[in-house]
């Protein structure tokens, strides 16, 4: 069990940067998740930690220990592959014991540790089949199994559900998290599904062009996106980016221009002045069909989706902005006619030029 | 229901029509078995048969059943001869496989270090002498190597280590050995090459798995790394097996027909070469010729079939 912390941690192949100043602290028996879209260093900031990539700066502790110049071995982690890497030409048995015949652990300790491994993940009538001979999930269990078996004090885990189907993913889904429960192990888990990142962390690191963009508990980050991209990013479908400007302001109350409707917000004090250029995000969830008043948008429809529950109108506003609105499963919505959605106050987001959020804290 | 059922019906009726020969089959596989029968099949059959004849001087044949392989085996005059080219052989092959191969996959596994800068160069000029002709590489060796004007001892005394040379293509203690070395440095590009797509057919993921498993790069290659690629190492083996024991170009090239020193180059072609056509002295037999010819076929038949089935049928191929 320990903590990770990175302090300064920097990346780069040749010229190009993949890192740069990324900080975090991982608390003992965190479940932390990475998210972000690929190519933004998600991947190679897990290889760092586990140690098969050097840095270019910083430092990694694990513990209480700095572990730059330590072997993958010797940092008492474990890292679940995407593709599972288990090693073909051995029997389940052969691959999770296959670690502990290096920390010299003798056979009686070893067979204990496998079989104790096996019975959690159900994989005991399997230890002697060879990995061609399992099912993608089943295969998917032996690499945690093997991860198990090392008894470490940080699991990693890079995309360990994309190779996997919609329904095994769901159930491998709730079996880390429930392995997680039981270890009480500090988890480190890459992937650029939000659903999981959502599901399993209780913290997630949303990651943007070698950055982290922010830090937080799921809802968090939901609630209060820092900025654009965490906004876009978190929600699904993503949330709806409207042009607008800013009216009046008045102490800490913006009044914001949007789409021919306006709404006054509580934001930072002095993050805005008249005639600034914001933009106005809004979750497709947020919106409520029908309503025809001054805090309404109206606009024609493009195109609904009928998902059974829930229905998402896709709709043009007169402003020329793309908007999707979640609508009730039974909507009348139907392309090429006019909608008009409530759009809550409360339920506004604003971000500047930067596209940094300038709302005030909400209680 | 009726409908479905009457459709099974027609279906069971139309399997034994539509079972009849297939001709499509046979037309594209005719050229290839035209060719191999014409090229390969007849001709090897006919040495067979030619090898259970006998000649006279009027060049009269006559069949004598066995009796060339018993004068092959039994006689002095031919069996001295044909075990020192079998033991020779042996020894050829013995030496390709531990040191062709041996260095092939080692330079196969330099070739795959992610940090290797000019590889690509490396992988070429390595495999370069593969594709020059057998004759130039011989030449070439017998002028680097000739103790009078040759290269090698200049190049030795310039290092300090003059003493060490010696005639070696002209000992008899050396001289296959020598050969060999210079079949070795010829052709030690072909394994490096296939182990080298072996090994990079490993995924990166295996060696990153077990490198967090603890293993350090000595136990990657061996624990991982050449368990993977065991079926490419059978696959180089028989090859060079193959090649070896119909080895003749090399040999022939440089020390000629005869292979001296003293047949200590003798392998198995160029005896069955002296054999068929003569040399000098010796008359050529076509039918003793072709009974060698036939001995050869029975030793690389053995070899392919003992690993056919004793070493083939162990190794699985593994699929990432």
């Amino acid at each position: 069990m320990a903590d990770v912390s990175l302090q300064g941690v920097a990346k780069s192949f040749g010229a190009t940067e993949i890192l740069r100043d990324i900080n975090l602290a991982v608390k003992d028996g965190e479940f932390v998740v990475f998210v972000g879209p690929s190519g933004c260093g998600k991947s190679t900031l897990l290889r760092i930690i586990a140690g098969l990539e050097n840095v270019s700066g910083g430092e990694i502790r694990i513990g209480d220990k700095r572990v730059n110049e330590l072997p993958p071995a010797d940092r008492k982690i474990a890292m679940v592959f995407q593709s599972y890497a288990l090693y073909p030409h051995m029997n389940v048995y052969k691959n999770m014991a296959f670690g502990l015949k290096f920390a010299k652990t003798n056979k009686a300790e070893v067979d204990r540790r496998v079989r104790q491994a096996a019975e959690i993940l159900k994989l005991t009538p399997l230890l002697d089949r060879k990995p061609r001979e399992l099912s993608g999930g089943q295969r998917q269990r032996v690499a945690i199994g093997r991860a198990i078996v090392r008894n470490p004090s940080v699991f990693l885990f890079d995309e360990p559900l994309s190779n996997l189907d919609a329904a095994l993913r769901v159930n491998t889904r709730l079996e880390i998290a429930k392995l997680h429960r039981d270890l009480g192990a500090t988890m480190i888990y890459v992937t650029h599904d939000q659903v999981e990142a959502m599901t399993l962390a209780s913290k997630i690191v949303v990651m943007n062009h070698g950055r982290i963009e922010q830090v937080g508990a799921p809802l968090e980050l939901y609630r209060h996106p820092r900025n654009l991209f965490v906004a876009g990013f978190i929600g699904s479908p993503r949330m709806n980016f409207i042009k607008g400007q800013v009216l009046r302001v008045e102490g800490n109350i913006a009044t914001i221009g949007f789409a021919g409707t306006e709404a006054p917000l509580a934001v930072r004090p002095a993050s805005l002045k008249p005639g600034d250029a914001v933009t106005v995000g809004i979750r497709p969830e947020h919106m409520e069909e029908g309503g025809d008043d001054a805090a309404s948008l109206r606009g024609t429809i493009d195109a609904v989706e009928q998902l059974g529950e829930s229905s998402y109108v896709y709709m043009r506003l007169a402003s020329g902005d793309d908007v999707i609105v979640r609508a009730p499963g039974e909507t009348d919505a139907a392309p090429g006619g006019s909608y008009t959605a409530h759009v809550p106050r409360k339920a506004l987001h604003v971000f500047d030029a930067e596209g940094v959020s300038v709302l005030a804290e909400r209680g | 229901m009726t409908d479905l059922t009457a459709t099974s019906v027609q279906r069971a009726d139309a399997v034994p029509v539509r079972a009849r020969f297939p001709v499509h089959i046979a037309v594209f596989l005719a050229p290839a078995l035209a060719i191999y029968t014409l090229f390969s099949i007849y001709p090897l059959i006919d040495t067979i048969r030619l090898s259970l004849y006998a000649g006279d001087e009027t060049g009269a044949r006559s069949f004598v059943g066995f009796q060339n392989f018993q004068t092959l085996l039994g006689d002095p005059n031919w069996s001295g001869h044909f075990w020192n080219a079998l033991r020779n052989n042996l020894i050829f092959f013995a030496i390709h496989m531990v040191v062709q191969n041996g260095i092939g996959l080692g330079l196969a596994m330099l070739l795959s270090l992610p940090r290797l800068a000019g590889g690509s160069v490396y992988r070429t000029l390595i495999f370069l002498p593969t594709m020059l002709s057998v004759v130039i590489i011989g030449f070439i060796w017998q002028l680097i190597l000739n103790p009078l004007w040759g290269i090698a001892p200049s190049l030795l005394k310039a290092v300090g280590l003059g003493s060490l040379f010696g005639p070696w293509l002209g000992q008899e203690s050396t001289a296959l050995l020598t050969v060999s070395l210079i079949s070795v440095w010829q052709f030690v590009g072909i394994p490096m090459m296939l182990i080298y797509a072996a090994l990079l057919n490993i995924p990166d993921d295996l060696l990153d798995a077990a490198t967090v498993d603890g293993a350090g790069p000595f136990s990657v290659f061996w624990f991982v790394r050449l368990p993977l690629i065991l079926p490419t190492l059978g696959v180089v083996s028989i090859l060079t097996f193959v090649a070896n024991f119909n080895a003749f170009d090399l040999i022939y090239a440089i020390k000629g027909a005869l292979a001296g020193p003293n047949f200590s180059t003798d392998i198995l072609g160029t005896f069955f070469y002296r054999t068929f056509f003569g040399f000098q002295l010796q008359v050529g037999s076509p039918t003793m010729g072709a009974a060698v010819a036939t001995a050869m076929l029975i030793i690389i038949l053995i070899g392919v079939l003992i690993y056919l089935f004793g070493v083939q049928r162990r190794l699985q191929r593994h699929t990432f």
